[in-house]
């Protein structure tokens, strides 16, 4: 079983910290893309829908070369606020929110799409400010998909590998999630030792199957 | 003489490209119900929008009680939720997460949330619908809904009222009392309406004047005998 539960809490750690950041930031542009139409809507949801689509590997590439030192972000990072992302838990953190955020967008996105417009237009003339109206009444209304959407993005985040790898490495001690955990094991033969990990990750997936499939299931929408 | 309670002149783009088209509307109104009569389609819905601040219109001027709302050549666009004008759409009139008495009261400010409200107490007194207090929308009929969504719109004391065809919904036997106790309310309320109808017996029942839609134009005003073909003739 488990003997070094590091890489679970390092994993946990990550995903809880990488949500922090996607919740608003995918929230935000689901809503945008929900309820705005502007010129460049179609680019912009095939830019946010890209990291699914990327093989992991070329989404770390990517953020390699954006986070380098010699990258313009890393360069950058390192000479404000004196920040390294490359091989450090940061990495990993940026790594899982670019592969999670897609995930709560296209999630929550139908949600709040099917939200009719109507009761967001009482809100307002019942003097709700379009903040407001966001949380008391959109947000309610589509909440079961939103909360799909942050508990698929946060297992997504927690089973992030080929990014973070290239990202973060495999560091013992400090690098070194679920994920990357399972593959050393398995690459010096040691099953017993991946196995422990592949039923914790075994475990979270499926209750975020069952969990993300009830809070879809049953919308209190009008039809 | 007097301005007028409310006075309207409005042109709205829709569409963009080749598909653009302009609603234009003119109107005035010192107290009781404006009715916009016309076919489905006509533009008279989202005159309605405009009104309420929720679609820009392109220009024109907008002056409720006293105070301009709209005026494109100052550069005036008062924000719908600032303006205190009620809103009741055909359909998803009740928010599905509050009963009754939360939907009531959803407007008002968090403290004054709750069925003890003096003014929820007297509304849903007023409206009938004490006993469906802690009912939740599922379970209402047509017509009460439609009455909760008025209560709720009367709870926060607009000075106007646009109604987007609230009645539409409703069965034919429960049209009836329902407008009259609409008329009533508003009357008690001191609270002037504007409704947006093609059915010429509500054009008939409600208007103290009548807005006549053609194809995106307001072409016709005046009382319901000078704008609206006589019922029987129709």
């Amino acid at each position: 079983m488990v003997e070094d539960w590091f890489p679970v809490l390092l994993s946990l750690r990550i995903a809880t910290i990488a949500m922090l950041v996607v919740v608003p930031v995918g929230l935000a542009l689901a809503l945008v893309q929900a309820r705005r139409r502007y010129p460049l809507r179609r680019i912009v949801d095939a830019l946010i829908l890209l990291p699914l689509v990327l093989p992991p590997s070329v989404v770390g590439f990517f953020l390699v070369v954006l986070l380098g030192r010699r990258g313009p972000v890393g360069e950058l990072l390192e000479r404000w606020l004196d920040l390294r992302l490359i091989f450090t838990p940061g990495g990993a953190v940026v790594a899982a929110a670019i592969v999670a955020l897609p995930i709560l967008v296209k999630t929550a996105q139908p949600a709040i799409e099917a939200v009719p417009a109507d009761l967001e237009r009482i809100g307002r003339s019942m003097g709700l400010a379009p903040l407001e109206v966001i949380f008391r009444v959109t947000l309610r209304v589509a909440w079961r998909g939103v909360l799909a959407g942050i508990v698929l993005a946060f297992a997504r985040a927690t089973g992030e590998f080929g990014a973070t790898l290239m990202v973060a490495g495999n560091i013992p001690g400090r690098t070194n999630t679920m994920p990357l955990q399972i593959y050393a094991a398995y690459e010096r033969g040691d099953d017993a030792a991946a196995l422990g990990y592949v039923l914790v990750l075994t475990l979270l997936s499926v209750a975020v199957v069952i969990g993300s499939s009830w809070l879809s299931g049953d919308e209190d929408l009008p039809r | 003489m007097s301005a007028p309670a409310i006075e309207a002149r409005l042109r709205v783009r829709v569409g963009s490209g080749a598909g653009t088209f302009h609603l234009e509307t003119r109107f005035d109104l010192d107290a009781g119900i404006l009715v916009l009569f016309g076919p489905s389609g006509a533009g008279k819905s989202l005159t309605l929008q405009a009104l309420a601040g929720l679609v820009l219109p392109e220009e024109g001027h907008l002056r409720v009680g006293g105070e301009v709302l709209f005026d494109s050549s100052r550069g005036i666009h008062v924000q719908a939720h600032r303006r205190r004008i009620g809103y009741v759409p055909q359909h998803h009139s009740l928010f599905p997460f509050c009963n009754v008495t939360q939907n009531v009261a959803f407007g008002l400010p968090r403290a004054r949330r709750h069925a003890n409200d003096p003014r929820v107490r007297t509304l849903l007194d007023e409206f009938g619908l004490t006993e469906r207090a802690g009912a939740h929308p599922q379970t209402l009929s047509g017509g009460e809904r439609q009455r909760v969504a008025l209560a709720r719109a009367l709870a926060v004391e607009p000075r106007l009222l646009l109604l987007d065809e609230p009645f539409a919904s409703i069965d034919h036997e429960g049209r009836a009392p329902l407008r009259r106790a609409v008329r009533e309310l508003l009357e008690v309320h001191s609270i002037s309406a504007i409704l947006v109808t093609h059915d010429l017996d509500e054009a008939y029942q409600l208007g103290t004047r009548v807005v006549r839609f053609e194809r995106g134009r307001g072409v016709e005003e005046g009382t319901p005998d000078e704008v609206l073909p006589h019922p029987q003739r129709a």
